[in-house]
């Protein structure tokens, strides 16, 4: 009995391995290619078949400040994101109430045809943005880029915002007009503090998405607004692999910071949801 | 108990409103357009009104969808039958062009290829994953998040860490010629099809795996237990109850996948190498120094009406019930 059951744990033990290896190889998996470029940015001659690179440098760094100007292209990349983030939030903040909140008739309708753009790949609209923006004198501005951005970040930010709106229990408010509030201490006090999770999260995600953006950036930018991710596949076409790679680094290390950072509050499986439903 | 206090609120809320209905209060207007239903102010105001107020409301978003989608689609189809250069005309030549080619048919068919092949390796993958990560396992919250990294960083980098990785001096071929037998020569994985597919599974999975996992934990654990209590083996649980279960939310993360993967972009542009998906097709029309639009845009309206098509099939499929 005792040797059964002793059996048993050590075959409970052993899947308990098996699933840990395997999750360990995924984890690998998902890292290592950041590793990879973590070695290329700091090592120095790594020819041939070794693992590591023989040399440690960080010229490749002071490189991609110096030569690639990555100061500018930082601030570009911000500037342009601050903007698209607040634009979508403008718009994202009353369409998601009318369609979380208010009745509207064929409202599943309308909101597949807001989470279209992200349906559609992005350059077979990102052609007709750069067309219309080439007339209308917006290339190369950073209002121009941001407002490209904002085709495919709005629809985001009303998605989550709608969500949040929705969710905003409506006995609350009742209490809160119980207790005698007028509507501008209902907003303040109650209404406020409940969507203020789900408006950061919302800007959050709009940021990394902007943050992110490379079809339509492609499209857009001109030479005083190139951000960081064009700025990466200018330097790969150039062929400056250690570069670009010190290059990413810095592009990278806020991203994966920021998925961190926002982990405990705002669920970021969202940043994967492309539309609701199916 | 919460429920039996908001019942007695809603009573005195009716006594109040008897109360102070007459009492107007200088933000009602933006009260009423907020919709609160709170108490007074329901009462007040016409259908009209509240109409003109939605309609107000939607307003930006729709403004955003006519000027930042609408507008450019309907732009990119009115050039795509101009002739080249020209603001007058109407030619269906770049659509006969490109389609009479006798490598068109070699891009869409690699696109496709490309898509399809990396859902199927993606749901294939999440399967196992979301399986292993619904045990709660210690540290279980770092490898969820883990899986959204992919999505995280911008596409760019991860395809220059996969060349780097799988490269003919990447650790990956170094391994595999230290520890696995009969491999003496670097293995060829960048540049090729199959290299593209795993490129393609490393940055779209995560659609398919979190949409996966949501739905396996929203399973009742009960299911699970009666069939286990019917006397089915943890096998025969996985293959006759939990998998059907969860088959309708993997299909639906899948779509996800697809689509992303089938407009994938910046993946193909750097590390495609000669194989060209209809993406970078497009791009390297707009890239030449007499910018071919018009060409660029047919390819792109072929791009979209494919995708559409694609997308209405598979949902009818995904809406039939189950055989």
């Amino acid at each position: 009995m005792k040797l059964i059951r002793q059996y048993l744990t050590a075959i409970l033990n052993a899947r308990k391995l098996l699933v840990y290896t395997f999750l360990l190889c995924f984890a690998l998996m998902i890292y290592l290619p950041f590793l990879m470029i973590a070695l290329k940015s700091i090592g120095r001659g790594w020819f041939g078949r070794l693992w590591l690179p023989p040399e440690l440098t960080l010229d490749w760094y002071k490189w991609a400040i110096e030569v690639t100007n990555i100061v500018d292209i930082t601030k570009n990349t911000l500037i342009i994101a601050a903007l698209a983030v607040a634009m979508s939030t403008l718009i994202g903040i009353p369409t998601g109430w009318a369609l979380g909140r208010r009745n509207i008739p064929g409202k599943e309708l309308l909101m597949s045809m807001i989470l279209l753009p992200r349906m559609i790949p992005p350059i077979a609209y990102a052609l007709g943005v750069a067309q219309i923006f080439y007339r209308l004198h917006l290339i190369n501005t950073h209002f121009g880029v941001a407002l490209a951005h904002v085709a495919v970040c709005a629809p985001y930010a009303i998605m989550v915002l709608s969500a949040t709106f929705e969710g905003l229990d409506e006995r609350v408010l009742e209490a809160a007009a119980v207790c005698g509030a007028n509507a501008w201490r209902t907003f303040i006090h109650v209404i406020l503090p409940l969507i203020l999770p789900g408006i950061l999260s919302s800007m959050i995600f709009t940021f990394t998405s902007s943050y992110n953006e490379f079809t339509l950036t492609l499209m857009t930018y001109g030479k005083d607004t190139i951000t960081l991710p064009v700025r990466t596949y200018i330097a790969l076409g150039e062929g400056y692999w250690e570069v670009t790679s010190a290059m990413s680094i810095l592009l990278v290390i806020p991203s994966i910071f920021v998925l961190f950072l926002i982990q405990r509050q705002v669920a970021p499986e969202k940043l994967v949801g492309g539309f609701k439903g199916v | 108990m919460v429920r039996d206090e908001t019942e007695h609120a809603t009573r005195i809320t009716v006594y109040w409103q008897v109360k102070v209905v007459h009492k107007r209060d200088m933000f009602s207007h933006f009260s009423y357009a907020l919709g609160i239903k709170g108490g007074l102010i329901m009462k007040r105001g016409s259908k009209a009104r509240s109409i003109l107020t939605t309609l107000l409301m939607l307003s930006p978003g729709l403004a955003g969808f006519f000027g930042l989608f609408f507008y450019p689609i309907m732009v990119t189809v009115v050039r795509s039958l101009r002739p080249e250069g020209q603001q007058v005309g109407w030619t269906l030549t770049h659509y006969i062009t490109f389609l009479s080619e006798p490598r068109a048919r070699g891009v869409i068919v690699l696109t496709f290829v490309l898509a399809i092949s990396a859902t199927l390796c993606s749901i294939l993958f999440s399967i196992p994953l979301c399986l292993a990560l619904r045990q709660k396992l210690r540290g279980h919250r770092f490898f969820r998040l883990t899986m959204l990294i992919p999505r995280v960083v911008p596409g760019l980098i991860g395809a220059l860490g996969l060349l780097l990785l799988f490269g003919s001096r990447g650790w990956v071929n170094l391994f595999l010629i230290r520890f696995v037998p009969f491999i003496n020569e670097p293995v060829h994985i960048n540049y090729t099809i199959p290299g593209l597919i795993l490129f393609y599974t490393w940055l779209y999975f995560p659609f398919t795996a979190v949409t996966t996992l949501a739905t396996l934990e929203g399973l009742d654990p009960a299911i699970e237990e009666a069939a286990d209590v019917a006397g089915a083996n943890r096998w025969q649980v996985l293959r006759h109850v939990v998998i059907p279960l969860i088959m309708p939310g993997i299909l639906a993360g899948s779509v996800l996948t697809f689509m992303a993967a089938f407009g994938a972009f910046s993946i193909p542009l750097i590390a495609g190498g000669n194989y060209r998906p209809l993406s970078v097709e497009i791009y390297k029309q707009i890239d030449l120094t007499p910018i071919r639009w018009s060409a660029a845009s047919a390819r792109a309206m072929i791009m979209a009406a494919l995708q559409v098509i694609f997308l209405t099939i598979y949902m009818r499929i995904l809406r039939r019930p189950a055989a």
